[in-house]
């Protein structure tokens, strides 16, 4: 049953910016990833979704309800982590939770203490004075201690450290367990991974992609850069029958998919120094899976 | 329609603001009235005959002796126009504006709470202080006259200047929430929202001025506010009062309408 659905959003910004004609729905107890570069339109969608924005056309809801019309009803089941953490500024951390939940209208629960403890939050600093890190786990406390049925999560870790991101991981994975549907931003290979059903990612406001995340894992391809010792090598090296992306000097790119074994094999072959792992983007990756430029 | 939580937090949010102004309210009201003098015409009078255009400009022309009069030339056309005005000006930026400029309103609105529910809550939270600030004078008025004047004052006719000046500020109020409401910057809705009442203000000063500039003062609400006119018990300055009030329920309605349907790109 679809919780969370858009229909034909457009919101035109001009110069290409904004949405253009996207649709997609989330099932109840999914984890959808949305996924796209900086300036696609992720924040735009989330916007409408969030009903601070009125979609020009189309429309989107969230458990059958008008995210326009009916903004304030959705809002009661609903968890959000914004994409930038503003608080007001003279509150504590602690101030500022329990002003949200009366401000909500919502009884004090053990839910508030218990992610407290699970992010390592001492809350009784002033928000002002919290690094960035400090805030996004406010915002994450913030976000999940209503005990929301829907959460809209605009990266919801950055500035955490791997420790937190791993944490955060785990309770969205809980959260999923308990039948609640998400709705993820994220640039983190490993957070969609280990989360997501399925991955949309949009570009210039378009949709581009929509598949399962295990399809994404099956297929997923990565480089290495290897360094040999002398450019001679390297070019022997690139001549040996794998997928080479690129030959700079003594050292070659390769794209490996399945074939790890047979990387490993060649180059023990070869005067091989060094061997890295360059960061793909998750848009990167995924794009590569799609057979390059969509758009 | 009001959410409770959010007042109790724009209140904590002027309070200070509100007790300075209160000091200086105090001060002004203290200073002024110790200076009236019944008997020889004041020291402020002589000021105003030795200089009669300057005082003109800020509302303080010469009057008779009676103390009503007095507080209406003095702390009436300047004092009580000007600091409220400022209090309208900055709370109204605080309460709605700036959240939305600096993205604050996020989380007031990612809640169950209605958008009309907000800002009619902020709306209360700017009347509150301007009702505090005004009825303040209005005591810090009495007290001192009582004090220093025992029984001059008339009274009730103090009470209509202050209900007088409570809904000229509830008007600018209105301008000033509107502002707020409209525009998604502070620096524009501080620009427009203090624009208006500043430069209808300086309209009223000039008008007070000069007679070649007297017809000006048509082109300001301050002369919806006929302190003069309140004082010498006109009807039509009583109607200026329920013009003014009436204003600013539209204004405030209109700021409400506004904040619930615009874009918030927040």
């Amino acid at each position: 049953m679809a919780i969370c659905e858009v229909q034909g959003l457009t919101r035109d910004y001009g110069n290409g910016r904004g949405v253009f004609d996207l649709s997609f729905s989330i099932n109840q107890g999914e984890v959808f990833g949305f996924l796209g570069p900086n300036g696609a339109g992720k924040t735009t969608t989330i916007r409408h979704l969030m009903g601070f924005l009125k979609p020009e056309k189309g429309y989107c809801t969230i458990g059958g309800k008008d995210c326009w019309k009916d903004r304030a009803d959705i809002q009661k089941t609903l968890g959000y982590i914004p994409g930038e953490m503003v608080f007001f500024d003279d509150m504590t951390g602690i101030e500022f939770l329990n002003f949200m939940m009366k401000y909500r209208k919502v009884k004090s629960n053990g839910r508030t203490k218990e992610l407290l403890d699970r992010f390592e939050l001492d809350p009784r600093s002033k928000l002002k004075k919290m690094s960035k890190g400090m805030k996004q786990k406010v915002g994450i406390v913030a976000a999940f201690m209503h005990d929301p049925e829907v959460l809209i999560l605009d990266e919801p870790t950055s500035g955490l450290d791997p420790l937190m991101q791993s944490r955060f991981i785990e309770l969205v994975l809980e959260e999923k367990a308990r039948g609640k549907t998400i709705l993820m931003s994220s640039h983190i290979f490993e957070e969609v991974e280990r989360t997501c059903n399925r991955v949309a990612i949009i570009k210039n406001g378009r949709l581009v992609a929509m598949d399962e995340v295990e399809k994404l894992k099956a297929a997923q391809a990565r480089k290495y850069v290897i360094t040999l010792e002398n450019e001679e090598a390297a070019a022997a090296f690139a001549g040996e029958g794998l997928h080479v992306f690129e030959v700079s000097k003594n050292q070659v790119t390769v794209i490996v998919q399945n074939n790890i074994k047979e990387l490993i094999s060649v180059m023990n072959r070869y005067p091989v120094t060094n061997i890295i792992t360059p960061n793909q983007s998750l848009e990167e990756i995924f794009m590569q899976y799609y057979g390059g430029d969509k758009s | 329609m009001i959410n409770w939580t959010l007042y109790k937090r724009g209140i904590q949010g002027i309070w200070k603001m509100l007790l300075i102004f209160a000091a200086v309210i105090t001060m002004y009201f203290t200073v002024i009235i110790s200076m009236f003098d019944p008997a020889l015409g004041s020291a402020l009078d002589e000021f105003a005959k030795a200089m009669p255009e300057l005082m003109a400009i800020v509302g303080m022309n010469p009057v008779s002796a009676e103390l009503i009069s007095f507080l209406e030339a003095y702390l009436y056309g300047f004092i009580m126009l000007v600091f409220p005005m400022l209090f309208c000006i900055l709370s109204a930026n605080k309460l709605i504006v700036r959240h939305v400029d600096r993205g604050s309103m996020t989380y007031l609105l990612a809640a169950p709470v209605k958008r009309e529910e907000v800002a009619f809550t902020q709306m209360k939270v700017m009347v509150t202080g301007i009702i505090a600030l005004v009825f303040y004078a209005t005591l810090i008025g009495i007290v001192n006259c009582e004090i220093s004047f025992p029984g001059e004052l008339d009274i009730g006719k103090f009470i209509l200047l202050n209900i007088g000046v409570l809904c000229l500020q509830l008007f600018i109020g209105g301008i000033c929430f509107l502002c707020s409401c409209i525009f998604n910057d502070s620096k524009y809705a501080v620009g427009v929202g203090a624009g208006i009442p500043v430069l209808g203000f300086i309209i009223q000063m000039m008008a007070n001025a000069g007679k070649e500039l007297e017809k000006a003062k048509y082109a300001t609400f301050f002369t919806l506010f006929d302190s003069d006119g309140i004082i010498a018990g006109e009807l039509g300055a009583i109607w200026g009062i329920l013009a003014l009030l009436a204003g600013a329920i539209v204004l405030f309605s209109i700021a409400i309408v506004i904040f619930s349907k615009k874009d918030l790109h927040i």
